[in-house]
């Protein structure tokens, strides 16, 4: 018996990883053809202006050097073959090792976006609950609203107008940058970079996903069960908590699976506008640039970051609830994010 | 259609003598006109799509002419909005930029609904395992952040104008109405007048356009009107990075790509007046969405 479960979970969770691989692999392979195909010059990038004073055969000379002189079949296997032993390739317009570069920005970005997300679901699941207690009333009715100005507003600008507001007409917060010249350590100086971009992130995408909670939770206060609980005494407040809240949870976390894509895109939108050192600044300069290297190792991270996301979320509101069909939920969903 | 056939059959039997037929009356719902239905949006909406339109009778400044005498002048009365750092005025570029911006929303979903209903349907109708990896390419299309893929797609097209920019959206954001368009044909397509047109040798673009499209219409209509959205707001995020539309070509977020000269002399009209006209536009199709989606939802619990 328990050795039955045991290959059951096996099998379950080989299945998951062989279809993550092959997603990414299917990625890889996308962004390796779709960027070497693409017009512009990565010596550009390389040599700066002076790839254009390079003679024909210095330019044969430092195309071999970096690989891009032969068929882009054979270039991608070279990849793979690289990758796999950890050797991403230098950045072209860093000179850098692509992981070195990476390394210091990536940290920056989990924050600003790991706390964005947590943050955005927190508040999303408690305004959720707080409008479903008040439903109808004259304070729901108000938040709704808001609510929907606030999910038309484009992230770049919110920034702007946050820019506007808080750093140039009140001066107290700080436009750009993710810490204070020469205060890389201090934390201080980290925080208060980090409020505005913080508030953008979580703001632009709070009410989404509230108005989701809100109306999934309005379905729930229609079931039966809840008459029961009612009917045996149970405060209204208890009911909510203890049964409502519990049985949307699946939902909940297969909403927060699914929603990943848009708050990393969101994340990268604000990166760029308040030029904070992440990630998103740096795949919008190497798609800018043709630093093919950075590129392809930027989209990989962002795109294992989003299947494992999906995988974890699925696995745990099936856990949850066996009877759940994510596949369900996930159309749902799509029908009402674009 | 089902109460004329009624009152039909109520004639029929009144003939033979039979009016069996007791007077059914149901109440309908008074319904407010003003609550339930986006008529302010819709206003709104036709005004400002209207005046974009028509801009050549409102225009009082020619919008590309670069006055250098006049530049960041803030709203007066020779220029209502004001003028931009590079001395254009604010007023006429906004209905001017408003045609372009919504030109790309309607261009980009049209190509994007195309891809959608197409693609969708092949997958609907193909044996499983084409049906299963065809999902499969989508799912992992969504799983990439669409800006990515649209920088992406820029950086391999190069040229940046108008046409260019609504076909790299549309083939960018095509993948979720794709899925909705798959599972409903996945329902209909073994009903017997696909199958019946089938087996009379229709073509596969004959059963789609007479057969498979008017049953999934109202499903994808809340996605289509969503997805203009989405589009307008990707051209302007898009312009406003810089990898869009030049200055030079004026939409509403080529416009808003001069903020950060303007965040340094604090002209604030140059940054609010364009987007408090884009996220206008971004709210009315958003009301008139969400009505639409009450609207399909309602139908499909009636029945």
């Amino acid at each position: 018996m328990n050795l039955k479960k045991i290959k059951k979970v096996t099998v379950f969770l080989l299945k998951k990883i062989s279809i993550s691989i092959i997603a990414i692999l299917f990625l890889s392979v996308l962004v390796f053809f779709m960027s070497r195909l693409a017009p512009g010059d990565p010596l550009v990038s390389y040599y700066g202006d002076r790839a254009e004073r390079l003679s024909p055969e210095e330019k044969e000379h430092a195309l071999e050097r970096l690989g891009l002189n032969e068929a882009i079949p054979n270039q991608y296997i070279r990849w793979v073959n690289n990758a796999v032993h950890g050797d991403f390739g230098i950045s072209y317009k860093y000179k850098q090792d692509v992981l070195e570069v990476i390394e210091g920005r990536l940290i920056n970005t989990l924050i600003l976006g790991g706390i964005g997300f947590l943050l955005t679901f927190l508040f999303a699941l408690l305004l959720g609950i707080f409008c479903a207690f008040r439903e109808e009333s004259l304070l729901d009715h108000i938040i709704c609203n808001v609510g929907t100005v606030t999910s038309c507003i484009p992230e770049f600008y919110f920034s702007l107008i946050l820019i506007l507001v808080f750093s140039v007409n009140l001066k107290l917060l700080p436009s750009s940058g993710a810490y204070a010249l020469g205060q890389s350590g201090s934390i201080q100086s980290r925080l208060t970079h980090l409020v505005l971009p913080m508030i953008v992130v979580v703001l632009s995408h709070l009410w989404y996903y509230a108005y989701m909670i809100r109306n999934k939770l309005l379905e729930e206060i229609r079931q039966d069960y809840v008459l029961l609980a009612k009917s045996k005494g149970l405060s209204k407040k208890d009911i909510m908590y203890k049964h409502c809240v519990r049985n949307i949870l699946p939902a909940f976390i297969s909403i927060m699976a699914i929603s990943l894509p848009h708050i990393v895109e969101g994340t990268y939108i604000v990166e760029m506008v308040f030029s904070y050192p992440g990630i998103g600044t740096l795949s919008f300069e190497s798609a800018k640039y043709h630093d093919y290297n950075m590129l392809m190792v930027l989209c990989l991270i962002t795109g294992i970051i989003v299947i494992i996301g999906n995988n974890v979320g699925q696995a745990i509101s099936e856990k949850i609830d066996p009877r759940m069909k994510t596949s369900e939920i996930v159309e749902t969903t799509e029908v009402t994010k674009i | 259609m089902t109460q004329e056939t009624e009152l039909k059959t109520d004639k029929e039997f009144k003939l033979v003598g039979l009016n069996y037929r007791n007077p059914v009356t149901f109440e309908h719902k008074k319904r407010s006109i003003w609550r339930e239905r986006p008529v302010a949006s819709l206003c709104l909406l036709a005004v400002i799509v209207l005046l974009c339109v028509f801009c050549n009778l409102i225009m009082n400044h020619e919008p590309t002419y670069m006055d250098l005498s006049n530049c960041n002048v803030a709203p007066n009365k020779a220029f209502f909005f004001g003028t931009d750092t590079m001395g254009r005025d604010i007023f006429s570029m906004i209905w001017y930029g408003g045609r372009i911006s919504l030109f790309i929303g309607v261009v980009a979903t049209l190509i994007s609904t195309t891809i959608a209903i197409v693609y969708g349907s092949i997958s609907g109708m193909a044996p499983m395992v084409i049906d299963d990896a065809m999902m499969r390419f989508t799912e992992i299309m969504l799983s990439i952040p669409t800006l990515l893929v649209i920088i992406f797609v820029q950086a391999i097209v190069g040229k940046q104008n108008v046409v260019v920019i609504s076909i790299v959206i549309g083939i960018t954001s095509w993948m979720s109405i794709a899925k909705v368009v798959r599972t409903e044909v996945r329902q209909i397509r073994k009903s017997e007048y696909v199958i019946a047109s089938r087996c009379m040798g229709a073509s596969f673009f004959h059963v789609l356009t007479e057969h498979l499209t008017p049953n999934f219409v109202s499903s994808i209509m809340f996605m289509v009107v969503m997805n203009i959205r989405g589009a307008i707001t990707a051209e302007s995020t898009l312009s406003f990075l810089g990898i869009g539309l030049p200055i030079e070509v004026i939409s509403w977020g080529s416009m808003l790509s001069l903020s950060e000269k303007a965040l340094m002399t604090n002209s604030w009209w140059i940054i609010l007046i364009p987007g408090v006209f884009l996220v206008t536009t971004l709210m009315c199709i958003t009301n008139i969405g969400n009505y639409i989606r009450r609207e399909v939802n309602l139908s499909e619990s009636n029945i």
